[in-house]
């Protein structure tokens, strides 16, 4: 798969991302998936409910998850992976990830540092492993 | 019933054919789900566990309200409601643990434990690391169960030879890398770790122990026992697993019974007949003012349970005779005798000797004590009995009680607690015992000298091939003693 991203949404994550370091960050990526491009129209902030560690560890919020939802069906789109940060730690998906993935997403991964974000990888779960997708905006 | 939709996360469309939505007739939402599993084969275990609970990574929502909120599985369902089932979307940064653990698995073989077994056959060292507490519930027969914390400084006593292979247990073969490592980097030329650690042992249906441990209150206690490698957890078990007798309550007995229930003896007999006297304070710690008129045995028993609520003491309010002193000392494993009369003191010696038991001797006198341990029947290097010393008692003014001589406050203290010290190593099995040696107090000139004592070859209870003669009438061979 490939995923797409408009520049517009590409820029908002960074601002996300960069605001929130050295927490982790999260949200949804909204979009249509076909033919082997998941194309992301817009991009959600979500509440990190993993609040006493989120330097490390993010759980997106269900209700926030649910007006992800909501704001895709009205705009004929659907929920088509999630995004979150990893401060200091490469774009990469961690064992944590991995243990709790689902497939059928992108997994897309900002690494930020106190000098801004320093990568975007995105990633899809095939079995057991994560494997990269392209990324392109 | 009523027509509900339920929505579909994209990862789950892989069993409703790439459907968003489905229909489903239920009253409630476990109809919901389950009208769902029957329809889409697959789906129903991705959202309910086996036991039909809904699982920790999804959330249920009725509109937008989370059914863990209103009545979980139950929440009734009206015409036209809809279900969406939510993914929990969680992860985290890798940690440095999770890269180290990378690293590691690298770097240390790991073994099954059916392979760990084997390795242990050809002469590895299974070494368990988990916790005291988890080693408890179990562990693998023969492991050397060192720990974590202090393995580094343990290990070389365990294993002196750094060629002998390693194998390293933990709970889930995590915390075994880690050690694995260490002790690769003390210099062991082959270590590996247990994959799956003991959990995997356990749930293989490989041999399992549950080792005597002590429990968190005894190893605090101890604490101070644990910490050195002489006695350490085993040495400590030991001690808790030993029987020490110690034959009155008085004087000797008192601050050696004391300190035997704070090193964590886990037994103590105590013989004596005799009742607190208020002239007994002046020495005999273990009793009180207020316990003058009470029976010894009792009042000693309350100060020891006391300072150590987990030591039994075994009472035995009783004169010791000839009649009595096998089934009272049988099964002691140390004898400590604090007597303060001769007949008791060779009555003690007989029996010991004939039992085989170490008979740990004290004895005071205004300002001067003696200690020796006597152990005939020791295996390696046997010593003397009190009779190869003096076969017979010597008469009673040149051995005048405390009673008659009177005796310094302090010094059945010394005394009492060389016998003490000598117990615990006995029973540790450490240091080189009083054996065929008297050890010799003299207060005022605050000096200790030592006694060679020679086993007699023709002494009447322990010499060499000798039967043992029987008891006799001590009253009668002391009283003998002095016409």
């Amino acid at each position: 798969m490939v995923l797409e991203m408009p520049l517009s949404a590409r820029g908002q994550l960074e601002r996300w991302a960069e605001e929130g370091y050295p927490r982790e960050r999260c949200g949804l990526l909204l979009g249509q998936a076909g033919d082997g491009v998941v194309r992301v129209a817009e991009v959600t902030h979500a509440h990190n409910l993993d609040a006493g560690r989120a330097r490390d560890r993010y759980a997106l919020d269900p209700d926030d998850y649910l007006r992800a939802d909501a704001r895709a069906r009205a705009h004929r789109l659907e929920i088509v992976g999630v995004w979150h940060t990893h401060p200091d730690h490469p774009a990469r998906p961690s064992a944590s990830d991995r243990a709790q993935a689902w497939g059928g997403w992108s997994y897309l991964i900002l690494s930020v540092s106190a000098q801004g974000v320093q990568a975007m990888r995105s990633w899809r779960l095939e079995g057991k492993d994560f494997i990269e997708e392209s990324f392109r905006s | 019933m009523s027509t509900i939709k339920v929505r579909i996360p994209m990862p789950l469309r892989t069993y409703t054919g790439g459907a968003g939505e489905v229909e489903v007739e239920a009253r409630d939402v476990r109809e919901a789900l389950a009208a769902l599993g029957a329809a889409h084969d697959g789906v129903l275990a991705r959202v309910l566990s086996a036991e039909g609970e809904l699982r920790q990574f999804v959330n249920v929502f009725v509109g937008s309200r989370n059914i863990r909120s209103l009545e979980g599985l139950s929440t009734p369902l009206a015409e036209g409601d809809v279900v969406a089932i939510v993914p929990a979307v969680a992860g985290g940064t890798m940690k440095a643990r999770e890269r180290r653990l990378i690293e590691l698995k690298a770097r240390i073989p790991e073994v099954s434990p059916q392979e760990a077994i084997a390795l242990q056959g050809r002469g590895a060292a299974l070494v368990d690391v988990r916790e005291a507490d988890e080693i408890a519930q179990g562990s693998a027969p023969g492991a050397l169960r060192l720990g974590r914390g202090f393995l580094e400084l343990r290990v070389e006593e365990m294993v002196p030879d750094p060629a002998r292979p390693i194998v390293v247990m933990c709970g889930t073969g995590t915390r075994s890398l880690f050690a694995a490592e260490d002790l690769a980097r003390l210099g062991y030329a082959s270590v590996c770790s247990v994959a799956g650690g003991f959990a995997r042992w356990k749930s293989e249906g490989l041999p399992v122990e549950v080792p005597f441990a002590l429990d968190r209150s005894a190893r605090e206690r101890y604490s101070r026992h644990l910490l050195m490698p002489e006695v350490g957890e085993a040495g400590q078990t030991r001690l808790v697993r030993s029987k020490v007798l110690l034959v009155g309550a008085g004087g000797l007995g008192s601050p050696a019974a004391y300190y035997l229930a704070a090193a964590g003896v886990g037994t103590l007999g105590l013989v004596d007949h005799d009742v607190v006297d208020r002239s007994n304070l002046q020495r005999q710690i273990l009793h009180t003012d207020a316990r003058v008129g009470t029976s010894k045995v009792a009042s000693a028993r309350q100060a020891l349970e006391a300072l150590n609520p987990a030591v039994r003491v075994a009472g035995h309010e009783a004169h010791l005779t000839s009649a009595n002193v096998e089934e009272i000392l049988g099964g002691y494993d140390v004898v400590v005798d604090g007597s303060d009369n001769f007949p008791t003191r060779y009555l003690v010696n007989d029996a010991c000797v004939k039992l085989g038991i170490p008979n740990v001797h004290g004895a005071v006198f205004r300002f001067e004590g003696q200690v020796a341990v006597f152990w005939p029947g020791r295996a390696l290097h046997p010593g003397p009995c009190y009779r190869c010393l003096y076969p017979e008692p010597p008469p009673p003014e040149y051995a005048p009680s405390c009673a008659e001589a009177g005796v310094l406050g302090v010094l059945p203290g010394v005394i009492g607690l060389l016998q003490a010290t000598e117990t615990v190593k006995l029973l540790l099995g450490i240091g080189e015992p009083l054996v065929g040696r008297m050890l010799y107090f003299d207060a005022l000139r605050a000096s200790f000298s030592e006694l060679t004592l020679e086993r007699d070859p023709h002494c009447r209870y322990c010499g060499t091939g000798r039967e043992f003669p029987g008891y006799i009438d001590y009253e009668q061979f002391c009283a003998r003693a002095a016409a």
